[in-house]
């Protein structure tokens, strides 16, 4: 049998040490539950858990040992360029500042009016261009969930 | 006998029933599709719609939503990846594979005819044995309940890919995350850091609109030059041979599903969850390897979430308890409408019972119409642009959620789990695991101090209740023998048992 | 069967119409109603019964939405920050009356102003079939000497067990375990199965169950039998110190944010008095084990208090809570 050894993801190490790091910090939010460590108590699963978290993130990072680095890769800046080349391109970036922005958008405005919005202009960034298609389709979809979830369901939306 | 009968075919031969199920069936379907839309809510908002009706047409119009609603989560989890209900997410796991290979006609086909088949056995058991069952429910006693939530937490195993240390760390964070929020018995904050909003706890639904729903779309984004897979939809309804040959499967995962369902403290998602492991376990050689796009791997959480159904009328209309949250609002249905639903519904008006159980049926038959028409159209949607699709799921999330509680902050824990879901997708992390972590952890840290509680806080009496009760010890050894079989052990064991 | 059905339907969208065209005062539109407790409980039970005589009334259409978690703590704090039109209703149980006492929220009831306190429930105190006791008396005595023996259900602290419990060991000295269930439901559930020894409950929750004789019944929360339980003592006979607490029992009420114009509150109060009294309603409440209370005003303030002093100061004395409701400005009852 060939093992093929598996290979590092770009910033996958360190992901796994922040995984640690928060469970150590969910470790200690869990201790101060009851100030202690108790059998049958708030705190008794909130702790047991934190460690199981803890013990397995150790494993994880433990893992990488067995795991090669991309051999193109050799320094840390390197391997951060590589990272932010395969996470953050721009149709990515741009996606989530606009759902987050949209995300705002809903409790200011409304939700019907901030969803035509953030739909369309997703739409036709996506489709460079085709304005008018995207606008219908925009307006179908509002239509179709005004329908569903005002109307049929009763659901209040803000 | 001849009343039982008249009863039972109540549903079957008035005009208005039928229209009134068919109808909830149809509307159950797309309810449970839409994450977010629960058939608890559906059903909530039916009693004040339905107040003046005469009751026969109420609950014939819940137990159409109900069977519908149940069915309807495995489609956006086969087409889309998210699942309309926690009950469908082992359904992705097989499902959602299919359709990236063309199949999701097929999928949904096969989902369908296995749907009704274990909606069938489960409305058989329930006919045939419901005041058995319900007096075997109420014998699990709280540390029987632990024993099932560390049965579930065995599945991990099989949920987790190829690394059990990131597996297991994913069971914690998702049992860490179903506890946040008040403490039921000591009403303290638990890893609330002092947020007020937190207070009620992340809905499960909340975290599993964000890990699948959000990070899938985010997925999607990274691949976004991938062109949607054409599909296939001449072979909608599976062949005979197909649906023979996955008979026997049906069949035991059916059984786990009433039994499950019938259980007060658990429902469809964890049967269905359990049944998959079933599958996992029992079926050796698969065609196509589970989790990617095995059939056995839909068979078995389909039949059994709707298997759940008919369990969980089973202690609703032989005790008046609830079998789980919707059968919980039909209790509260009838109550309105000045029924008296408890141990005694079945003597004093036992056509409640036989025409719930007819009713049962007929719903069930009319899934298998609804669900197998309009596949062509539905499986059409997997080949929409990702221009297009990926700004929509992000809508329906979001609606979904906000739907849930009518909370701005659960959408933003729903983003923010997206976010998380999608580094952990990444990183080789599995979405399976997280959930059965959010499902089981609370039932887990109940159960346990509910049971550690009952025997005076002594864990010595604690661990001995597990093995002198005779359900508990019947539990007890499934656990051991499961750990033993993941285990080198298993190997000695087996050499030593042929030479003899 | 049909056509009465579809007729009812027509009626139904037609009215639906009507409310949304013709009136310009108060109530314009549709009303946003939240209530504090899940779906299928004792307060969503009563509140969705009521709610359709309300419509009636109001000529409109009340959207509710259950909201619950945090012992009602979410609920209640939604409604408090929509804004004071009136389109907002809560629809809650007792709990809100002792946050400050449980270190839950820093809001009670006061906070708000109520349209109408209901009704309010019995509460018994129940066992299973195979128990020795057919009294609490006798149950007290067997906990007396053996103490730390017998279970007790549980809701959590807060929760109406906890409560009784806490004014029982006010007077006597009732040393159980105690062990928590999710709500009336899965605490029901153990008693059938015979898991726990004995839970206070709502006479809702186990009426059908001590009439088909799955549950008996050791003691009604009262100083008097009641009718629908006959043969199932008052408490009092074991514990004749509850009785300057009695009568007490968890309760349901509609309140709205506190600066809704007066003539809102005013139309709320009379269209809620009008359909509790209603034939429907009462119908449903007899049968549901609860009991009308129907009060507006001055009288609903008055109980809102009473209810808050009496059960904070037992809890207290108790050594149930650790707060001082004096701290609180709670006063002695």
């Amino acid at each position: 049998m060939t093992k093929k050894i598996e290979r590092v993801r770009a910033g996958e190490k360190v992901f796994d040490w922040l995984l640690l790091l928060f469970s150590a910090g969910v470790l200690y939010e869990a201790y101060r539950i009851d100030n202690g460590v108790q059998l049958n108590s708030a705190g008794s699963f909130p702790v047991g858990l934190a460690l199981i978290m803890l013990v397995s993130s150790i494993a994880i990072l433990f893992s990488h040992r067995r795991k090669q680095r991309d051999p193109q890769i050799r320094s840390a800046s390197q391997e951060f360029k590589v990272f932010l080349h395969e996470h953050f391109k721009t149709h990515i970036v741009v996606f989530s500042i606009v759902s987050m922005l949209y995300l705002v958008a809903i409790v200011w405005t409304s939700f019907y009016i901030s969803t035509f919005i953030f739909l369309a202009a997703m739409f036709i960034y996506y489709r460079q261009g085709k304005i008018i298609s995207s606008l219908v389709i925009a307006s179908l979809a509002i239509a179709i969930i005004y329908m569903l979830f005002t109307i049929v369901f009763r659901v209040y939306l803000p | 006998m001849s009343d039982t009968f008249s009863y039972l075919l109540m549903a079957w031969l008035d005009p208005g029933l039928l229209g009134l199920t068919a109808l909830g069936v149809i509307a159950g379907i797309y309810i449970g599709a839409i994450p977010g839309l629960s058939v608890t809510m559906a059903v909530s908002i039916l009693i004040s719609f339905t107040f003046s009706w005469e009751i026969n047409n109420a609950l014939a119009l819940m137990v159409g939503i109900y069977v519908g609603g149940v069915y309807g989560g495995s489609r956006t989890a086969i087409l889309l990846n998210i699942p309309g209900a926690p009950s469908a997410v082992t359904t992705a796991f097989d499902g959602y594979p299919l359709a990236q290979k063309g199949e999701a006609g097929k999928a949904i086909g096969l989902s369908t005819v296995m749907s009704v088949i274990g909606g069938l056995i489960g409305v058989v058991v329930l006919a045939a044995t419901a005041p058995h069952l319900a007096d075997l429910a109420l014998k699990f006693a709280p540390r029987d309940y632990f024993l099932i939530a560390a049965m579930g937490l065995l599945l991990v195993s099989s949920l987790s890919g190829k690394s059990l240390a990131r597996g297991i760390f994913s069971v914690a964070l998702g049992a860490t995350i179903g506890l946040v929020g008040m403490d039921m018995v000591t009403a303290q904050p638990r890893l609330t850091m002092g947020s007020m909003e937190l207070l009620g706890g992340i809905h499960y639904v909340v975290v599993m609109i964000g890990l699948f729903g959000v990070a899938e779309a985010f997925y999607q984004l990274h691949n976004m030059a991938k062109v949607p897979v054409k599909q296939n939809v001449d072979k909608i309804v599976p062949p005979l041979n197909m649906v023979l040959k996955f008979l026997p499967l049906s069949l035991r995962t059916s059984i786990i599903g009433v039994v499950v369902g019938a259980l007060p403290g658990t429902g469809g998602d964890i049967a269905s969850l359990f049944a998959y492991d079933h599958a996992k376990r029992t079926v050796k050689n698969p065609e196509v390897p589970f989790g990617e796009g095995a059939y056995e791997g839909l068979v078995a959480p389909e039949t059994a979430n709707n298997a759940a159904v008919g369990g969980a009328y089973v202690p609703m209309l032989t005790l008046g308890m609830p079998g789980d949250a919707v059968t919980a609002v039909i209790i509260g249905a009838l109550v309105i409408h000045g029924l008296n639903p408890g141990p005694m519904l079945m003597i004093e008006t036992p056509y409640i019972f036989w025409f719930t159980v007819g009713n049962l049926a007929l719903a069930n038959i009319f899934l298998l119409i609804f669900g197998l028409t309009g596949i062509k159209l539905f499986s059409k949607i997997v080949e929409v642009p990702k221009a297009i699709m990926i700004p929509l799921i992000l809508v329906l999330c979001v609606v979904g959620t906000y739907s849930l509680n009518s909370s701005m902050t659960e959408v933003y824990w729903m983003l923010g789990f997206g976010i998380l879901g999608y580094w952990l997708k990444m990183f080789g992390f599995q979405m399976g695991p997280i959930i059965l972590g959010v499902i089981l952890g609370p039932l887990l840290d109940q159960s346990y101090r509910q049971a550690m509680s009952s025997v005076g806080d002594s864990s010595v009496d604690f661990l001995l209740a597990l093995v002198i009760n005779p359900l508990s010890l019947v539990l007890t050894s499934v656990i051991v023998l499961v750990l033993l079989g993941n285990t080198p052990l298993k190997g000695w064991l087996y050499s030593r048992f042929k030479r003899s | 069967m049909t056509k009465p059905l579809f007729t009812q339907l027509a009626i139904a969208i037609g009215s639906l119409a009507v409310a949304g065209s013709a009136l310009a005062d108060y109530p314009e539109r549709n009303i946003q109603g939240t209530i504090q407790w899940g779906a299928g409980g004792a307060t969503d039970n009563v509140v969705r019964s009521l709610t359709p005589h309300v419509e009636e009334v109001l000529d409109t259409t009340i959207v509710l939405t259950n909201r619950p978690g945090g012992t009602g703590v979410i609920g209640m704090n939604h409604v408090m920050r929509q804004r004071p039109d009136g389109y907002n209703l809560l629809f809650g149980a007792e709990n809100p009356q002792l946050y400050p006492l449980m270190g839950l929220a820093d809001f009670t009831y006061d906070d708000m102003y109520p349209i109408n306190i209901i009704g309010q429930g019995r509460v018994v105190i129940a066992t299973h079939p195979n128990s020795p006791f057919d009294t609490f008396a006798e149950l007290l005595e067997y906990a007396h000497e053996n103490p730390d023996e017998l279970k007790m259900g549980g809701t959590g602290a807060g929760g109406l067990p906890s409560t009784i419990h806490a004014m029982i060991n006010s007077v006597d000295d009732l040393n159980v375990r105690t062990v928590t269930f999710g709500g009336d439901g899965p605490g029901v559930t153990a008693l059938l199965g015979e898991h726990i020894d004995f839970m206070p409950l709502s006479l809702s929750a186990v009426a059908e169950q001590i009439r088909a004789g799955r549950l008996k019944g050791l003691a009604v929360l009262g100083s008097e039998e009641l009718e629908d339980l006959p043969d199932v003592p008052p408490i009092t006979d074991a514990l004749p110190g509850l009785d300057s607490f009695l009568p007490w029992g968890p309760f349901w009420g509609v309140f709205v944010h506190e600066d809704t114009p007066d003539d809102v509150k005013a139309t709320l109060e009379d269209a809620y008095e009008q359909a509790v009294a209603s034939d429907g309603f009462q119908e449903f409440l007899t049968n549901f084990g609860g009991e009308s209370l129907n009060l507006n005003g001055e009288e609903a303030q008055q109980y809102l208090d009473n209810w808050q002093s009496v059960t904070a100061w037992s809890m207290f004395e108790a050594d149930a809570v650790e707060k001082s409701p004096e701290e609180l400005g709670i006063p002695r009852p």
